[in-house]
């Protein structure tokens, strides 16, 4: 098994997953890359989470939500279902801030995962019922006669086509086509806690008269205008560069998409034309995206973000086999770095890339990983010290540092990084973790290395 | 008193609401104390409390803290409270005003070690049986948690279990296990001899979706808490379905109280549809005391149900002799 072939899952299993276990690596390439790919699209051929076991430790309905999700990310068979309803949720950015129904934004996240995987046709319809969102944007409040735009508008900007495709007048008609889609009123959170919002058609308050809509006419509602949204050769390129951004490289932020080409045109009309050939499936574009050259070609190019940070680490560390409560602390720990599940800033979601890192949230993401390497009796650190052990001799400064950025990645570093490490390394000379020879010593060192490791600009990068 | 020879079900009413959000938050057991005294177990996301409480609807605070995820409490004959805590794998105990007295447990799979313990229950002589969960078995301790004996094993045949949630004593002494992922109640003798097992995977009468918690009352008959289908199924002591509950939940006497001074969720509840209110929201504990009233731990309603037995014992001369097979003659 080469290193090559490792490297090169561990990249699609930090991209289309929140990372792998050296011994899961090994598992997925000896499977071979194509077949991983197909495992990931096809999720349906791997065991779901026990949603059973979820609810028993977690809580039911809302509570625990973002622990459960996190605990979903690290260990479900089926990460790519997971990544894409965390895609869905930067895209779709709705916040719990504003409706302060935790239970309709869990919904939303749930509604993600069920769909995240099927066609952009069933992906909009399904968001443009969804309670959190219609409250989110207000099309609660959106009434023939006394339309509201807000919802109208964000879904031609922001989650299908872009800016620069459509015109002021689509944006109205759009909103009157989607008048009446609203939610019944659930019962308040007193005294008994959150019950379900439920989508509800309003015929009284639809505006069924004549609209035109992309040069469509005719008396339109929020399904025709979906699906002539999802015949624009806009949409599938707008998607194709959200996909692109959050699985190959970063991307400038999405308001400036319009004025801003793409890093990679080639690239984006690749996925397009997947997205197009497929009438907006989301398999055949994701398969094509992950066996392409530009995606295998891409580590590093991006910013991790903080759950693919903090999940990463806990995947690296091995841990949380079975439900834990503390689980419970990784979502304050996101929040910290920037992300807070389930609360984007705003409707145009979290700013990605460089702007993940300031000073502040680089110092959390930091500390956080390195907080998380330095016990030994992790799982995933245990394993690596394992496997050090398993040489069965002393390794020389420069295999020592060659060893861990392997077993913590594999990882490249650039020639600065790696002179800090091997300084290290050589201060302590060669590393031996026989029994003999003073293993505890040993045993502290290779955490030190892996704290340096996951401490260096490198790591900040997936 | 012995179990009556037969048994004529009047009804099994609704009888009242208990607690709400705030209070009861997330409601898993009930242990029944003393002149209308339970103390309401509530298992919140990182930290688990006791919640004691009077059945006339009035709660008297906190007893119980420094606990995290807590699964079941018991009162003993002092009414001193048992709780056991998955998350720490032991069993802790308190008196009823909250002062700790106790804990007992380590982790491990070695006898008398606990891996994420569950269900307990006392048998007369106040031996607390456990559901250890994670281990599969049910083990048996004194109240100081001393190590006496234990059954069970990794299955889903005789006498195995896959996860076991809740169990429960009878006045016989025999030991009902909530038996959770095999969707299933097993009942042993005290010394884990395997009598019968009732239950399987469903939604119909009688099918169980993991079943989290389970009682027996005075004339015997087995209530189960069957979590995953949202209701509480009641059998006779031979493990034959008699009837199932839903839920009636009314506002609570605190919940009203609470809703006169708030405007804005007295019009929110006029515009919404107020039915599934009534409903269990995946049902924890189950206790029954011995005036008939069933308490259910209505986990995702932040509340407990009390529903009221109506039956009268029935004598040999009342009751006529068993029948193998259905009749459609009057007699």
């Amino acid at each position: 098994m080469s290193n090559t072939d490792i490297a090169l899952m561990a990249h699609l299993m930090r991209r289309a997953g929140f990372g792998a276990t050296r011994a899961e690596l090994e598992d997925y390439v000896e499977k071979g890359y194509e077949n991983v790919v197909e495992d990931l699209v096809e999720p349906e051929r791997c065991d779901p989470v026990d949603e059973d076991i979820l609810h028993r430790y977690f809580g039911s309905f809302e509570a625990g939500y973002v622990e459960k999700w996190m605990y979903r990310m690290i260990r479900s068979k089926r990460p790519l279902e997971e990544k894409m309803a965390l895609f869905w949720h930067h895209v779709f950015a709705t916040g719990v801030g504003k409706n302060q129904h935790l239970l309709a934004s869990a919904r939303q996240i749930d509604t993600f995962r069920r769909v995240g995987l099927s066609d952009m046709r069933e992906i909009l319809l399904e968001l443009s019922k969804d309670p959190a969102m219609i409250f989110w944007l207000d099309n609660n409040e959106n009434r023939k006669g006394e339309p509201n735009e807000n919802y109208g508008r964000e879904l031609l900007e922001l989650f299908s086509m872009g800016v620069g495709n459509y015109t002021e007048d689509d944006i109205k008609n759009c909103a009157r086509a989607f008048t009446g889609w609203t939610f019944a009123q659930p019962p308040p959170l007193y005294p008994q806690g959150f019950y379900d919002a439920k989508f509800v058609f309003l015929e009284e308050d639809h505006d069924d008269g004549e609209k035109t809509f992309l040069g469509h006419t005719g008396n339109l509602d929020g399904d025709d205008i979906i699906d002539i949204i999802v015949e624009q050769p806009a949409c599938a390129k707008f998607i194709s560069r959200h996909l692109y951004n959050f699985f190959v490289a970063d991307e400038p932020q999405v308001p400036s998409w319009h004025v801003t080409p793409p890093q990679d045109p080639e690239a984006i009309e690749t996925l397009s034309n997947a997205f197009m050939e497929s009438k907006g499936e989301m398999r055949p574009v994701l398969r094509t995206l992950f066996n392409s050259d530009f995606f295998k070609e891409a580590r590093g190019k991006k910013v991790k973000s903080p759950t693919e940070l903090v999940t990463g680490i806990l995947k690296l560390i091995g841990t949380y086999e079975r439900p834990d409560p503390g689980m419970g602390k990784y979502s304050g720990a996101t929040t910290l770095m920037g992300q807070k599940l389930l609360d984007p800033p705003t409707v145009e979601g979290w700013h990605t890339g460089r702007e993940w890192i300031d000073g502040g949230t680089l110092t959390e993401r930091v500390n956080f990983a390195v907080r998380e390497v330095s016990d030994a009796s992790r799982p995933g650190i245990g394993e690596i010290i394992n496997r050090l052990k398993a040489e069965g001799r002393a390794l020389a400064p420069d295999e020592f540092v060659e060893k861990c950025l392997d077993l913590a990645g594999p990882m490249t570093v650039s020639d600065t990084t790696r002179e800090s490490l091997n300084k290290f390394a050589e201060s302590g000379g060669d590393l031996d973790l026989s029994a003999d020879n003073g293993s505890e010593e040993s045993t502290d060192r290779v955490i030190q290395m892996l704290q340096l490791i996951v401490a260096s600009r490198e790591y900040q990068f997936a | 008193m012995g179990r009556p020879y037969g048994l004529l079900r009047a009804g099994f009413p609704f009888y009242k609401t208990l607690g709400m959000r705030r209070l009861t938050n997330f409601p898993i057991d009930i242990a029944l104390g003393k002149e209308g005294c339970l103390y309401i177990l509530c298992r919140n996301r990182d930290a688990s409390t006791i919640r004691k409480y009077h059945i006339d609807d009035k709660d008297l605070g906190t007893v119980g803290r420094g606990l995290t995820w807590a699964v079941a409490i018991i009162a003993d004959s002092e009414e001193n409270l048992y709780v056991s805590d998955e998350a720490k794998h032991c069993i802790l105990s308190f008196d009823k005003d909250g002062k700790e007295l106790g804990k007992w447990g380590e982790h491990g799979d070695e006898d008398g070690q606990l891996n994420g313990p569950a269900g307990i229950a006392f048998d007369a002589e106040e031996n607390i049986y456990v559901a250890d969960s994670l281990n599969h078995r049910v083990q048996k301790f004194t109240k100081d948690g001393e190590f006496i004996s234990k059954w069970g094993r990794f299955g889903d045949g005789e006498g195995g279990f896959n996860m076991p949630w809740g169990l429960t004593v009878d006045e016989l002494g025999d030991v009902y296990v909530a038996d959770w992922r095999n969707d299933r109640v097993q009942k042993f003798t005290g010394d884990g001899e395997f009598i019968f097992a009732f239950g399987k995977s469903g939604s119909g009468n009688g099918e169980l979706n993991r079943p989290t918690s389970v009682a027996v009352d005075e004339h015997g008959d087995i209530y189960v808490a069957d979590w995953g289908n949202d209701r509480v199924q009641l059998f006779n002591s031979e493990s034959r379905y008699v009837q199932k509950f839903l839920g009636d939940a009314t506002l609570s006497t605190v919940a009203v109280e609470y809703m006169m001074t708030n405007a804005g969720p007295n019009r929110l509840r006029d515009m919404a549809d107020l039915e599934p209110q009534k409903y269990f929201r995946r049902p924890g504990g189950v206790a029954v005391n011995g005036d008939g009233l069933m308490f259910v731990a209505d986990n995702g309603s932040y509340r407990v149900q009390v529903y009221q037995k109506q039956a009268v014992p029935l004598t040999e001369e009342q009751f006529s002799a068993p029948r193998r097979s259905p009749t459609l003659h009057q007699e």
